[in-house]
């Protein structure tokens, strides 16, 4: 069956969409970690600097032994970590304020590793 | 000749389109990295979410939709994202313009030296797969002009290596169009067996073909369309410059057969 050419390009154009589309199907965090109780509020941050396995791994560490946090979620493709925590124990400023603090080097100086671009609490 | 310019420029901007896009990304700005527009990341990732159910390194659930979505054009259109929307293919394809610029008359790999240099790219797939699958992480990154290319140098790529190879590949295009695409693209041979099936392809009508071969010199690819009454080669992106070059009219259609 004879069929217009510009079939093809437009056949490209919508798998590029519905690929783009359907990528909601696949979500899967880069990193889990569950640190206490599953219950609690969570607070969903864009953060600068999550971007691969490594720094989510390393982002997650930093909250490892802070009171009021259950569990971390990240999403490095997207630099989305979901937090969940106890209101009554830790605030959103808190937390933000952790991930934002400088980090010590190991040649003694520090630097700002992450910086959190948005909160948004579900 | 007149609807060769039509195509092509249908082509070209899409395929514009899509760098912009790409660079804008690649920039910082949008929430996403570029690399999160690497359908093959969706092939590396599939070990890491068999077994732990998480994304190697930066690769996310935009890698494997788009993989899934284009192994479903490919069974519908051949390698069409390569040649409509691929950002490597299209560099790849300006060098080779530029090499035919150069060139009086360009110097064409035997068939069965092309044929043998094809089969790297299914090396290329075993290593990259290979060592992602063992190690998590992206390691061949330094090796990758997509990553190279669009990261600017990035982190993960390694200095004067990940230089040569640009330069090598950018050479490689000048005297053979579709340098990447043909010998070393992980991705084409990953389609390649999907290929084959693909349902639009071009046909040719034998009995008003002059065999002039003005098909094969406008194919990227090299295909001898003037001797194939369907183009069924596993190579084919579907781009329509054969079709496009044809002096005659009606010679090559564009059907949907299995």
């Amino acid at each position: 069956m004879n069929i217009p050419k510009y079939i093809i390009p437009v056949l490209v154009i919508l798998t590029l969409f519905g690929g783009f589309y359907l990528r909601t199907a696949f979500t899967q965090p880069t990193t889990m970690a569950a640190f206490g109780e599953s219950e609690g509020t969570k607070l969903e941050c864009v953060v600068e600097g999550v971007k691969c396995k490594g720094t989510a791994r390393f982002f997650t560490m930093l909250y490892e032994d802070v009171p009021g946090i259950s569990g971390i979620e990240t999403y490095a493709s997207d630099h989305l970590v979901v937090f969940t925590y106890d209101p009554s124990v830790i605030t959103p400023d808190s937390i933000r304020a952790i991930m934002e603090a400088p980090v010590l080097l190991n040649d003694g100086s520090s630097v700002q590793v992450f910086k959190c671009l948005s909160m948004e609490q579900e | 000749m007149r609807s060769t310019v039509k195509s092509r420029y249908i082509r070209y901007t899409l395929l514009l389109v899509i760098q912009v896009l790409l660079i804008y990304l690649a920039l910082g700005y949008g929430t996403r990295s570029f690399e999160a527009y690497c359908p093959f990341g969706g092939m590396e990732s599939l070990w890491g979410l068999f077994t732990h159910g998480e994304f190697s390194c930066t690769l996310g659930p935009l890698n494997l939709s788009l993989l899934l979505a284009l192994l479903l054009l490919v069974l519908l259109s051949k390698k069409s994202f390569c040649g409509w929307a691929c950002p490597i293919g299209f560099l790849g394809e300006l060098f080779g313009r530029v090499g035919g610029m150069i060139w009086k008359k360009r110097p064409r790999p035997g068939r069965r030296l092309n044929g043998t240099l094809k089969l790297l790219r299914y090396v290329v797939l075993a290593l990259s797969l290979v060592f992602t699958y063992k190690i998590g992480e992206l390691i061949l990154r330094g090796y990758d002009p997509f990553y190279i290319i669009y990261s600017g140098f990035g982190h993960g790529t390694i200095g004067a290596i990940s230089y040569t190879v640009l330069v090598i590949l950018a050479l490689g295009a000048l005297i053979v169009p579709m340098f990447f695409c043909r010998y070393f693209c992980p991705l084409g041979a990953v389609f390649d067996p999907f290929s084959r099936l693909g349902l639009i392809k071009i046909s040719r009508d034998e009995d008003k073909c002059t065999e002039c071969g003005t098909c094969q010199e406008a194919c990227l690819y090299d295909i001898p369309v003037q001797s194939l009454p369907v183009v069924r080669h596993r190579d084919c992106t579907n781009c329509l410059e054969c079709l496009d070059s044809c002096p005659e009219n009606e010679v090559l259609k564009v059907r949907a057969s299995l």
